[in-house]
């Protein structure tokens, strides 16, 4: 770790001991020894005065931009609607469709069942079976025999 | 999360249209005062929360429900909002509008409200100050923007911004308190020149 990396990270948990310290989050032990690296430390005391110092212009800009809650376009909502409908050729706003609230790996294995059942009534059908009915093999002719003249 | 807002994301999730207004009403100020927060351009801001409700609608089977329902649309929004900022800074067209477009458009206890009326000066230096607060935020990296606007005009708490950002807790108070003392002296300095 570099002496810069290793400053910054210091710097960082006492910013974090701080906050937590300013948010008044801390248990009454941890207080105190904070209380007391305020005191001693410069490193502290540095960083402590300065959180004080931005704790009245943070209060000053949060409450000014509270007060100043921009305003949005009327047409907002049937703006973003109309966007979807455009974008979707208007299906996003219709109801699911079986695809969609039924996982594929479910509709197939539906799919697969059904196959197999009205292949297994076919194949034991006996007006419509798949089975494939051989017929007996054809006798080979009579050898025919040529009379000599 | 509330029952509510359960119902509400099961409602979103049947592609219910009426929900999705409802959702529109529930949360459209907030997400729109987010990115303008965060963008200071009045379109362009708009432009993302509509995106944003958008990209909601679109994902909202990927929501897992682990957090709250606001947490993840303003990650959602943060991250639009992020991108926006990126793709402006590499055009260069940040713009900002001026204060007289400004005070027309907002609205709320300033906007029309009698005591504006009775005291136009103050109505002005607020706008004024408005105005210099959005550039000195705009004049951040927009990972201290982020992190500013959630918690000192958003007021969300550290622990919701460490879910919408991703962020562990110590690097959020670090780089909050870093974007404060920036934005201290940029509105020092700021304040100086408009005097």
């Amino acid at each position: 770790m570099s002496e810069s990396t290793e400053a910054n990270a210091e710097e960082d948990a006492i910013i974090v001991a701080l906050s937590d310290y300013f948010d008044g989050t801390l248990p009454p032990d941890k207080k105190k020894e904070v209380e007391a690296k305020i005191e001693n430390d410069p490193a502290w005391k540095a960083i402590h005065d300065e959180m004080i110092g931005t704790q009245e212009s943070t209060k000053q800009i949060s409450g000014l931009m509270k007060s100043r809650v921009p305003a949005l376009d009327q047409k907002f909502d049937s703006d973003v609607t109309n966007t979807i409908h455009k974008r979707s050729g208007g299906r996003f706003f219709a109801r699911k469709t079986l695809g969609d609230r039924v996982p594929v790996g479910v509709l197939l294995a539906i799919a697969l069942l059904v196959i197999v059942t009205v292949a297994y009534v076919l194949w034991t059908s006996q007006t419509g079976s798949l089975k494939v009915h051989k017929d007996p093999a054809p006798k080979p002719p009579a050898p025919t025999v040529i009379e000599k003249p | 999360m509330s029952d509510v807002e359960r119902a509400l994301i099961r409602r979103l999730r049947d592609r219910d249209e009426r929900a999705f207004r409802e959702l529109l009403e529930l949360h459209r100020d907030r997400v729109f005062n987010i990115t303008y927060r965060m963008l200071g351009n009045r379109s362009e801001a708009e432009d993302i929360a509509q995106e944003v409700f958008i990209t909601v609608f679109k994902t909202i089977d990927s929501f897992r429900e682990e957090s709250k329902f606001s947490t993840w649309l303003y990650r959602v929004a943060v991250n639009h909002t992020k991108n926006r900022i990126k793709y402006l800074a590499r055009r260069h067209e940040r713009k900002h509008e001026s204060v007289d477009e400004r005070s027309e458009e907002t609205n709320g206890a300033t906007s029309g409200s009698p005591a504006r009326i009775a005291q136009p000066d103050k109505a002005l230096q607020t706008a004024q100050s408005e105005k210099l607060i959005q550039e000195a935020i705009a004049a951040l990296d927009d990972d201290q923007r982020t992190v500013v606007v959630l918690r000192d005009i958003e007021e969300l708490s550290i622990e919701e911004i460490c879910e919408i950002t991703g962020l562990p807790d110590g690097t959020v108070k670090s780089r909050l308190h870093r974007a404060r003392l920036v934005l201290r002296k940029k509105l020092q300095r700021l304040e100086g020149n408009h005097e």
